[in-house]
């Protein structure tokens, strides 16, 4: 772990690896109960004192700092900046610290060793990079209570991708409460618009990542598909927002059902087709006679895409919009592909 | 708890580790090197090598030297003669670190996927589960959530299929549309996304094959013992080549690429009138079908011929359903599956 790093520091000393450095910061941190001045910290503490310049010189030692404070901060550590009482703003007067009482974690969290199990299963389901190692930290973490989780559950693969790339950025975005801005193709408008929001929920359901968030421009809560952003999502500087309510992406959820249950498609299937089989599945009215099937649907675009798939193995009987979306995505389809290929 | 890593750890992942084997290394008191190595997956060196990080590490003290007193310390005899781990002395923590915001939704939102599952002893014990990882969050967990959606009836057997290692019969249609009873030794349930795979052994086709949950019903779960399949090698991933498989060149919307990645011949693309030329491998043109007329505009077979001529006549004949004047009112209203009224 101590990995030897080439290159020694101006003393002539080997370079402190950064996770030793971070490692002192934290124990020094902890340990403080006033916090540290930020002079201290520099001259003080493992892997910044060895390079830490007496006359003055630290610019890039402050810059470490700074950068060092955020990756802490990133992992969950509540790292406290406190400003001196007598001398408000002035920065050299700052002092740091890590209250103990909101590190330590909670005597009352503790898990069974069959939630550790599935805590262990929740980690995997996982296939997107940055989720992924968040899920594993986690688990890190909860292995410093000792207990041993039940024995993994085998035969057993549970997998959530997710293949939206605005995803990583509206989630930085959620977390830090940043305001961001990006074009959205909205299906019935010619092109993409600008929008500039404060995301406040990122949500699945039906298998689609939406975004719930504060349009600035229309100065009201939207909801987005995230596979409809196009191009990047970019933060707005210095554009913040307040936290919004705790339990919003269930509000979310519970309101996108409702849509959900509102809106019905009738669907004559062929009969033995996968349409038949695989529809038939989430259908809640069915007439086995005449092989039609209502289901529940959130939005006619996807719900169209979907359907477009099965080709001849199903039709859309009602409603309209839902039957006319499902024609011009074949029509399109079907104009792709007519005549030879271009080679 | 089989952590498994490929990748090297980076530096916040590494301090991470380091302080939660501190307050792990106190509640055991006394640890065997190996023991530790296989509770927190790292591998024996990498333990030691964070033990000598931790004995030689502390606080700078009020003259900021690093004074013995302000410094962790390990029984070193039982260290270096038995491979065993002591601290002796301790500073500035002792307790599990909290969780972040961000790591706490992913195992709730990971959670909440997991519902659908089986596995899952019930969304009540879920509930407090996620309950508990919020009280264990430093600041409130990111507002990310996964619809909780209900488990395919079929899945509850399968699973016991799996776990009690029975052999299971079902009917099943493939994607080229022929029906057929199977019987197969199931190997494990994997899941992706919405849509859920059973691996199995089959005995029809006297090989490994990926069945979707959605495309098997009348399942029975027999008595019959599955076979010994331990030389097998059940793939990692849910699409695998053969010999067989068609290679189609397409032309896809930049935007839409990612939704193909399961179909990607090789990493190679080139840009030809603002969209992405490149090659797909399928088992066969009735998946490409599927595919292409789901993603409408977004992408166009360009060649082979067949396949381009396939996916026209898939979406003409599904068109040709929309083109005489069928009016809704004549058609059959489907009605409620158990009282037959509407």
């Amino acid at each position: 772990m101590i990995a030897p790093v080439s290159g020694a520091s101006r003393k002539g000393e080997p370079r402190i690896p950064v996770e030793d450095r971070l490692f002192s910061l934290v124990l020094a941190l902890l340990a403080t109960e006033a916090g540290l001045l930020k002079a201290e910290i520099l001259s003080s503490v493992r892997g910044y004192a060895e390079r830490y310049d007496d006359s003055g010189q630290n610019a890039n030692l402050e810059r470490q700092f700074e950068r060092d404070k955020d990756d802490i901060r990133e992992l969950g550590i509540p790292l406290e900046t406190v400003e001196s009482p007598d001398r408000p703003g002035d920065n050299q007067a700052l002092r740091y610290r890590i209250p103990k009482g909101l590190y330590d974690l909670p005597d009352e969290v503790r898990f069974t060793p069959d939630e550790l199990a599935l805590l262990g299963l929740a980690a995997e389901v996982w296939r997107e990079a940055s989720l992924s190692a968040d899920s594993q930290r986690a688990l890190t973490k909860l292995r410093s209570l000792g207990i041993e989780p039940r024995e993994p559950v085998i035969g057993y693969a549970p997998r959530l991708r997710v293949r939206d790339a605005a995803f990583e950025p509206l989630r930085q975005a959620l977390d830090r409460r940043q305001s961001v801005r990006f074009r959205y193709f909205k299906p019935g408008e010619g092109a993409p618009r600008e929008r500039t929001v404060d995301p406040l929920a990122v949500v699945l359901h039906e298998g689609r990542w939406h975004l719930h968030a504060f349009d600035r421009d229309a100065q009201d809560p939207r909801t987005f598909l995230l596979s409809r952003i196009i191009g990047p999502v970019e933060p707005v500087p210095g554009m913040t927002f307040d936290a919004p309510p705790a339990d919003i992406q269930d509000r979310i959820l519970a309101e996108l059902d409702e849509l959900r249950s509102r809106n019905a498609a009738d669907l004559a299937v062929t009969s033995g087709s996968d349409a038949e089989v695989r529809l038939g599945r989430r259908a809640v009215l069915r007439d086995e006679d005449a092989g039609v099937i209502r289901l529940h649907y959130t939005d006619v675009a996807v719900f169209a895409d979907e359907l477009a798939a099965y080709g001849p193995e199903v039709r859309v009987i009602a409603p309209e919009s839902l039957r006319e979306a499902v024609r011009e995505r074949l029509a399109i389809v079907v104009a792709a592909h007519r005549g030879g290929g271009v080679e | 708890m089989m952590a498994r890593r490929s990748k090297p750890l980076k530096a916040p992942d590494k301090l991470v580790f380091l302080l939660s084997f501190v307050p792990y290394l106190l509640e055991q008191r006394v640890v065997d090197v190996t023991e530790a190595a296989q509770h927190f997956g790292m591998t024996e060196d990498e333990i030691r090598d964070a033990v000598r990080l931790i004995a030689t590490s502390g606080l700078p003290g009020s003259t900021g030297t690093y004074q013995p007193n302000d410094l962790f310390d390990i029984d070193w005899d039982s260290f270096e003669d038995d491979d065993v781990i002591v601290i002796v002395h301790h500073v500035a923590i002792d307790d599990a670190p909290r969780l972040s915001a961000r790591e706490a939704a992913a195992l709730m939102a990971g959670l909440q996927y997991l519902s659908a599952s089986p596995e899952s002893a019930g969304s009540a014990s879920l509930a407090s589960l996620r309950a508990k990882l919020a009280a264990g969050a430093s600041s409130a967990p990111s507002r990310l959530a996964v619809a909780e959606t209900e488990a395919d009836a079929s899945l509850a057997l399968i699973r016991e299929a799996v776990a009690e290692g029975r052999q299971l019969e079902f009917d099943y249609l493939n994607a080229r549309g022929e029906r057929g009873r199977r019987r197969a030794d199931p190997l494990r349930i994997i899941s992706q996304d919405a849509d859920w795979y059973l691996q199995a052994y089959c005995h029809t086709r006297e090989d490994v094959r990926n069945f979707r949950v959605d495309r098997m019903s009348d399942l029975l779960l027999t008595d019959e013992p599955v076979g010994d399949h331990s030389h097998r090698i059940v793939p990692d991933t849910l699409f695998q080549g053969s010999d067989s498989d068609l290679d189609v060149v397409v032309d896809v919307s930049p935007a839409a690429l990612p939704l193909l990645s399961d179909y990607l011949a090789d990493s190679s693309s080139r840009e030809v009138d603002g969209r992405l030329r490149v090659t797909l491998r399928l088992a066969h043109v009735h998946g490409l079908k599927r595919l292409v007329a789901g993603l409408p505009g977004l992408v166009t077979v360009v060649s082979p011929p067949e396949a381009r001529a396939a996916v026209a006549d898939w979406a003409s004949a599904g068109l040709a359903g929309y083109s005489e004047r069928g009016s809704a009112e004549s058609e059959a209203r489907p009605s409620r599956p158990d009282d037959g009224s509407a």
